[in-house]
């Protein structure tokens, strides 16, 4: 322990304090910066892991829209859906009024009792018919699935909804929270304040259209087809025909109506890629700031350690000449390093917990997780003494006849 | 004590081989004061920097305290330094950032002493040369006598077997030098070896030895000892 000087070092340090003191600052504002950003980074990561419930790589959509006065809306439907649902390499489709997590769909607020002075919960409403669980690659966990003859026509402008409606586990816990999501399957839930729907069935899982919203868990499906010129169609394909099935049934689609056209051929894939854009763009340019910090920081620390070592080359050569070995000039450099490292680390820790504060009452994000804190030390203990390693094994070559040298 | 026989240095550069030592062979017995003097470029400080295990040399044979210092590794050969060697330099190489204390203190972690035997080793080399009630200011705050007496504690204070000094007065004006070479005289007199390189003839005429360098070689050594013949071991 006695060839550890940190006393001595840090007495030389405190006299010639400027550059040392900016590297500390330095660390201190990179270690805040980065642990914050890792935080986010992750946060965001996992919020772009969250599924969907799609078989997303095997599903696409598309749209049809018809022109004319003689367009028969509902028979092109419903001859297109037989169509498709008999086209070989198609599992099932359905006719959907929105695209789960592609950013635009409807919403409605539902409750456990009439009343509009009731607590309500938001829920997504998806409009589809019987084959909607398969299409949907949606678990039914409870209840019964829809029939094809409880499945309504809706109209343009019709307000009111069908006596039923199949739930997802999450909005059935929302609901009703005291009981079991298995016995909630035959409870009447309030739509639009008094209309009573009876709640069918729980799938496992289905999100919304929106990312972005709290309720991202809850959706509601509706056993009716809309009557309207441009209907979307939710197209899952077998495992590895997507392409091909996307391409067929454009054409085919196309050629079937000649009053109508096919637009908006998408697959699932790109509407999450779309709809985390911003997400991803966000973890680009907070890992490339992260690493120009770290390289910055990692170049700074060099940087001093190299001019200390030049500074020094005859303090250096007169402590070999004194009887310090290669290894103790190494582990001097190394330690003063350290206690640098150490002090903006220590001042990097109070920065960081105060960014994340600010973020908290700016941006609502979450509070850091505790080992958020003990790992940017480690890795700031790492970076900085791998920054000043290269600098002390130059120092450990300075040769002890350095001392006796006049210039 | 120290034993060179037929030491050579030379280096070599693409063009020319240049021998800074040949055919060295002096000895120094325990509790000698011995001045090695020259002309500039003679091999004084060539022979310092082997003698005091600072450099290698090419060829011939080398013993420090009675032992073969060829084949150590550099740790080794820093180990000796530390224990057997202490070191005044023509420009004292006090450490500017570290107080009197901490200066003496250097060789001291190196050998691994603990906390009270350092501090009493300090206390003791700094009393030896009249600095103790400074021992908290730094080199900047001392003359340059001052300096290098605190370079003197420095190298009293691990109790080496000899000291090695280079031009230990060459900075200082007469009145500290002669106060340098007085100190050094007593620290003699007290049972060090000491080699002292100097081009001042007069600092050499006050050691009990003198030995004369030019173009590497000894040319003049008074009190001459007849050196033993020596074996590897």
């Amino acid at each position: 322990m006695s060839q550890l000087e940190i006393g001595p070092i840090l007495r030389a340090l405190l006299r010639n304090k400027v550059g040392a003191l900016l590297i500390a600052l330095q660390m201190a504002v990179t270690m805040t910066i980065i642990v914050n950003a890792v935080f986010i980074i992750t946060e965001r990561a996992a919020l772009m892991q969250r599924e969907s419930g799609l078989d997303e790589d095997n599903t696409f959509y598309l749209t049809s829209t018809g022109f004319g006065a003689n367009f028969e809306s509902r028979r092109v439907i419903s001859e297109d859906l037989d169509l498709i649902r008999n086209t070989p390499g198609v599992v099932d489709a359905v006719q959907i009024n929105a695209i789960p997590i592609s950013g635009g769909g409807w919403s409605m607020s539902l409750t456990t009792e009439p009343g509009d002075d009731v607590e309500d919960v938001g829920t997504a409403n998806y409009l589809v018919d019987d084959h909607a669980l398969t299409t949907l690659n949606a678990n039914l966990i409870a209840g019964e699935p829809f029939t094809a003859s409880e499945v309504r026509w809706r109209a343009r402008n019709q307000p009111d909804w069908p006596d039923t409606a199949i739930i997802t586990r999450a909005l059935a816990n929302s609901l009703f929270p005291d009981t079991p999501w298995q016995e909630t399957v035959g409870k009447t839930i309030y739509i639009g304040d008094d209309e009573p729907v009876i709640i069918k069935g729980i799938i496992e899982k289905l999100q919304a259209p929106w990312i972005g919203w709290e309720n991202l868990e809850h959706a509601m499906l509706s056993p009716e087809r809309m009557d309207t010129v441009s209907a979307r169609y939710l197209i899952r394909t077998e495992p590895g025909d997507l392409n091909t099935m996307m391409a067929t049934l454009e054409a085919t689609l196309s050629d079937r109506y000649p009053d109508r056209i096919i637009r908006d051929v998408t697959t699932l894939t790109d509407t999450r890629e779309r709809s985390y854009r911003h997400h991803s763009a966000m973890i680009k340019i907070l890992s490339l700031v992260m690493v120009l910090l770290v390289v910055i920081t990692a170049m700074g620390i060099v940087g001093l350690a190299s001019f200390n070592v030049n500074r020094r080359r005859k303090q250096i050569g007169t402590r070999r000449a004194l009887g310090a070995s290669k290894a103790a000039i190494i582990r001097y450099f190394l330690l003063e390093n350290w206690l640098i490292s150490t002090a903006g680390i220590a001042l990097g820790v109070i920065l960081t917990v105060g960014l994340n504060m600010a973020l908290i009452e700016w941006f609502s994000v979450r509070p850091l997780d505790w080992y958020y804190l003990p790992a940017g030390i480690i890795v700031f203990w790492i970076i900085g003494q791998l920054a000043a390693l290269g600098p002390a094994l130059k120092a450990a070559k300075v040769p002890p006849a350095v001392a006796t040298r006049t210039i | 004590m120290l034993l060179m026989k037929n030491v050579q240095k030379s280096f070599r550069t693409e063009l020319v081989e240049t021998h800074a030592l040949r055919d060295f062979n002096l000895q120094v017995k325990d509790g000698d004061f011995v001045s090695v003097t020259g002309p500039s470029g003679s091999g004084k400080t060539t022979f310092l920097n082997i003698a005091g295990l600072l450099e290698t040399y090419t060829s011939g044979q080398y013993f420090l305290d009675g032992q073969d210092v060829s084949a150590l590794t550099d740790r080794q050969r820093s180990r000796l330094r530390n224990e057997k060697i202490g070191f005044i330099f023509q420009s004292f190489n006090l450490i500017p950032d570290l107080n009197l204390y901490d200066n003496v203190d250097v060789p001291l972690r190196y050998r691994g002493f603990g906390t009270a035997e350092r501090h009493q080793r300090i206390t003791q080399s700094l009393e030896r040369v009249g600095l103790a009630n400074r021992m908290k200011h730094l080199p900047s705050q001392l003359s340059g006598g001052q300096q290098q007496r605190v370079a003197i504690a420095r190298a009293l204070a691990g109790e080496p077997r000899f000291l090695l000094a280079d031009e230990p007065t060459g900075n200082l004006d007469s009145q500290m030098a002669q106060s340098v070479m007085a100190l050094l005289k007593e620290i003699n007199r007290q049972g060090t070896t000491i080699v002292m390189v100097t081009h001042d003839p007069e600092l050499a005429s006050q050691t009990a030895r003198t030995v004369i360098v030019k173009d590497g070689r000894i040319c003049s050594s008074d009190l001459p000892d007849p050196i033993p013949a020596v074996s590897n071991q």
